[in-house]
């Protein structure tokens, strides 16, 4: 009643799903730090740069995947989407069709899968997990028969150097005030879908329909609209990651993506996003995501193998949501409820 | 008659803020059909509860075939032959009749399951009680009596000597009750005992010998059937006094404001017809299951109709979803608050937004959060919701206060119709209270009122005119100042003859 009068920090601390937020931003520091000490170069300016570069890909993936978790529903196909979106740029590409026009085919293509996953989910009352199973394997189809089964060449080879180079800096590797366009587009983006998501009309139907899909129903809150809007933004940001890895690379790559609908579940869960649904914020997923790759990069420079990367990185997966329950339920198993 | 079987003295048993048992005496002997009579509400299944071993008893004695239980287990109670058949039916619906009969018990062969022999013995005891069903079936194809039938034959199966029946016929046919009841007289001259729990209080007088009535918890009298009359029955179940307070506001009665036509919706919303008019309250009183709730979500869109118009201000609406009848000034505070009114996961004020999001929020859909605080401070101060921020989780919320978060929703907005589905359901009586002065308050200014209640004193307490539903039915119409309780319930349990000589 009196929350005009609380402290800031009090008032910040008061946002729901901050808690998790800051926790993983804490989490964060620390294992930086400790990295930095083992190996003084994660300090550096280049590796900084790099590190916010390739943590915006994560971020990209950790907001499509948390929009959908969010509304209590996954999203399998995040990973071929990506796919999709890099085989269809760089193809067209290749054929001599201007970047832009590529980038908008691409992005269209993404949205249909989108739709088509929000109507099977939202309307026809498909388990997320089967519906979007099924849009995973047929969008990875689509992405190997793009380009007949193969790989792409080099999108120079199409549209010219020039060109080509425009495309590869603008997406990955051109900076502005220092800083790769990577991240500056990834926090463009992180922008609009954290005000989409805390202050508008459409975030709090997200919430709401992952909260309780029938109080949702019952307040005149539109599901299957809202369902597909939450997987829309899953296409979006998809297919801007599969840009990104074209231009990185410079050419499509048919597998790119694999597995990147699990980094997404894994870059917001550690954020503290529920795949329960109804709980979560992208602050969260921003810290996530960026737990998540310096973790990667940590262990790279400190000369970690493969193998035991990814062993850490599932401990840390859950044991973010362990602590959460610990931390929500007080101890292990103690409450019970009465 | 026979000898006692099962004793209960003095019977308590509370949950927080409730006694639900208070001293219950019960009495059950072998070769006869007890009927447990009472309200909704009146601590009828708590009873069965404990006699199952689902509940644990605070105080009192019960014997079952002369052995007494301290606290008594639900395993104990199975073997002491104690099954009770549910209201819903406890079946895994993918496993089959044999399957299902034999669930936890089943009979191992040397390396694997003796299905042959498992199946063999269903078959045996569903052909001893002449039900013609195949034991290998699967239960969920299988229609709700049989799948009753055939959680008898699964208490049977494991020997039962006391049954227990929870509104055994409430989702059956006049010829579906008769196999029942033929099944119940050839258990009764087995010797075993039966609990029957019914509404239907005229489906009685085949098979029952003995009636107990309960009352708030409260064991009131035990009679043999034949000796009582139905009034004297009825008078014992609802002979409350009023305790809690109904302030009433009396209004001019204005102008049509609400009017719905020809309503149908499934089983129970037939042929529904009613209007309600500016300056009055009108209540919905009836049983558990005779369609109110159905009816509420059939007006308000979120259930299919299969006809019917609706009216408001005499103007003909097109509802055909929840979002529809907003627009068109309807809206409905939901009776479950858990499953269908809040957010549990979200925060009053997400809560208290949700439905006004469009008034709210600018063309864009960026929510004005200065007017949102301004709507919350509003709710929250109208009804009284004790919180210390509106931050916090609806579902930490007393169920008083996420009931005033529900109903708080809706009153934003100038609707013209509000719906209220059990508002008070699981209350304490100050915020019953303020939940009555609060429709009171919507009579006032003239909006159309719809109360939905179970509670026979709030309905008569509060609402000016009150209609009648029995098993999907308007059965009747009174005014809340000359009517009775008696005369209500007679309405709300004349259901059409279903159910006709079964002996």
């Amino acid at each position: 009643m009196n929350s005009k009068k609380q402290s800031p920090l009090k008032r910040l601390l008061g946002i729901r799903g901050m808690g998790a937020a800051l926790t993983a931003f804490v989490g964060l520091i620390i294992i930086y730090a400790a990295f930095g000490l083992i190996n003084s170069a994660v300090f550096s300016g280049q590796n900084i740069s790099n590190l916010l570069r390739s943590m915006s890909k994560y971020l990209l993936i950790g907001i499509a995947q948390s929009y959908v978790l969010i509304t209590g529903n996954i999203d399998l196909s995040i990973g071929s989407m990506v796919g999709m979106s890099a085989m269809i740029a760089a193809t067209l590409m290749t054929r001599g069709v201007s970047p832009v026009i590529a980038i908008v085919v691409a992005l269209a293509s993404c949205i249909v899968v989108g739709v088509i996953n929000g109507y099977l989910v939202g309307k026809f009352k498909l388990p997320p997990f089967i519906a979007t199973l099924g849009t995973m394997f047929v969008t990875r189809g689509i992405a190997y028969m793009v380009n007949s089964n193969r790989n792409t060449d080099a999108i120079a080879t199409g549209i010219g150097k020039e060109a080509g180079d425009s495309f590869q800096n603008f997406f990955y590797y051109g900076t502005t005030l220092g800083i790769y366009n990577t991240f500056w587009i990834a926090m463009i983006m992180f922008v609009i879908f954290f005000f989409l998501l805390s202050k508008t009309r459409t975030g709090r139907h997200i919430y709401a329909i992952g909260s309780n899909i029938d109080a949702a129903k019952l307040s005149g809150v539109n599901v299957v609209a809202t369902t597909t809007k939450a997987y829309l933004v899953s296409a979006v940001c998809s297919c801007m990651v599969g840009l990104i890895l074209c231009a990185q690379a410079s050419m499509g790559n048919m597998e790119a993506g694999n597995m990147y609908e699990m980094y997404g579940v894994a870059a917001g869960v550690i954020g503290g996003v529920s795949p329960l649904g109804g709980t979560g914020i992208l602050l969260g997923t921003l810290a996530g995501a960026a737990v998540w790759q310096t973790l990667e990069n940590g262990l790279n420079m400190i000369g970690a193998q493969v193998g035991i990367q990814r062993v850490v990185i599932g401990i840390i997966v859950v044991a973010a949501v362990l602590l959460d329950v610990v931390i929500r339920n007080g101890e292990f198993g103690k409450k019970k409820a009465k | 008659m026979n000898e006692v079987i099962v004793s209960m003295k003095d019977i308590c048993k509370s949950f927080p803020g409730v006694k639900a048992l208070d001293h219950v005496n019960f009495e059950l002997r072998s070769g006869e059909v007890m009927a447990l009579l009472g309200e909704n509400g009146a601590g009828k299944s708590t009873l069965m509860k404990v006699l199952s071993g689902v509940y644990t008893r605070d105080s009192g004695t019960m014997e079952i075939f002369g052995k007494e239980y301290g606290d008594l287990t639900p395993k104990q109670a199975q073997e002491a032959g104690v099954a009770i058949i549910h209201q819903e039916l406890n079946m895994c619906r993918h496993l089959s009749v044999t399957e299902n009969m034999f669930l936890g018990r089943e009979v191992s062969g040397r390396l694997a399951l003796d299905n042959a022999r498992m199946e063999e013995e269903a078959g045996a005891i569903l052909q001893d009680l002449r039900i013609d069903i195949d034991p290998r079936q699967t239960v969920g194809d299988l229609p709700v009596s049989k799948q009753q039938m055939v959680e008898i034959a699964k208490a049977l199966s494991i020997n039962a000597r006391i049954l227990i029946m929870d509104e055994p016929t409430s989702a059956l046919t006049s010829k579906e009750i008769d196999d029942l009841f033929r099944i119940i007289h050839k258990l009764k001259a087995e010797g075993r005992g039966i609990v029957y729990i019914s509404h239907r209080l005229e489906e009685l007088q085949h098979i029952v010998d003995r009636v107990t009535i309960m009352r708030d918890g409260q064991y009131i009298t035990d009679m043999h059937f034949k000796d009582a009359t139905m009034d004297q029955i009825i008078a014992h179940m609802v002979g409350r006094e009023i305790k809690e307070k109904f302030p009433r506001v009396t209004c001019e009665k204005g102008k049509k404001i609400f009017e719905v036509r020809n309503l149908n919706a499934g089983k129970l919303v037939r042929d529904i017809n009613f209007s309600v008019y500016a300056g009055e309250i009108v209540g919905f009183a009836g049983l558990m299951g005779a369609g109110r709730t159905e009816t509420t979500r059939a007006i308000f869109g979120v259930d299919a109709r299969e006809s019917g118009e609706i009216f408001v201000d005499g103007k003909e609406v097109n509802i055909n979803n929840p979002m529809d009848a907003i627009r068109n000034g309807v809206v409905l505070a939901p009776e479950d608050r858990k499953k269908d009114g809040l957010c549990t996961k979200l925060s009053i004020r997400h809560n208290l937004a949700l439905p006004n999001l469009d008034l709210i929020c600018n063309k864009l859909g960026v929510v004005n959060s200065q007017k949102e605080q301004d709507l919350c401070d509003k709710a929250v101060q109208d009804l009284r919701i004790k919180t210390p921020d509106v931050e916090v989780d609806s579902g930490n919320l007393s169920g008083g206060n996420q009931q005033k978060v529900v109903v708080g929703k809706w009153l934003a907005r100038d609707s013209r119709v509000v719906i209220f589905d059990e508002p008070t359901r699981g209350i304490d009586v100050g915020a019953k209270v303020e939940i009555y002065h609060l429709m009171n308050e919507l009579k006032k200014q003239g909006i159309a009122v719809m109360f939905v209640s179970s509670e026979m004193p709030e309905v008569m307490g509060i609402a000016d005119r009150i209609i009648v539903m029995c098993d999907g039915r308007i059965t009747g119409e009174v005014m809340a100042e000359d009517t009775t309780q008696n005369e209500i319930l007679t309405l709300a349990t004349s259901f059409e003859n279903k159910n006709i000589g079964s002996n």
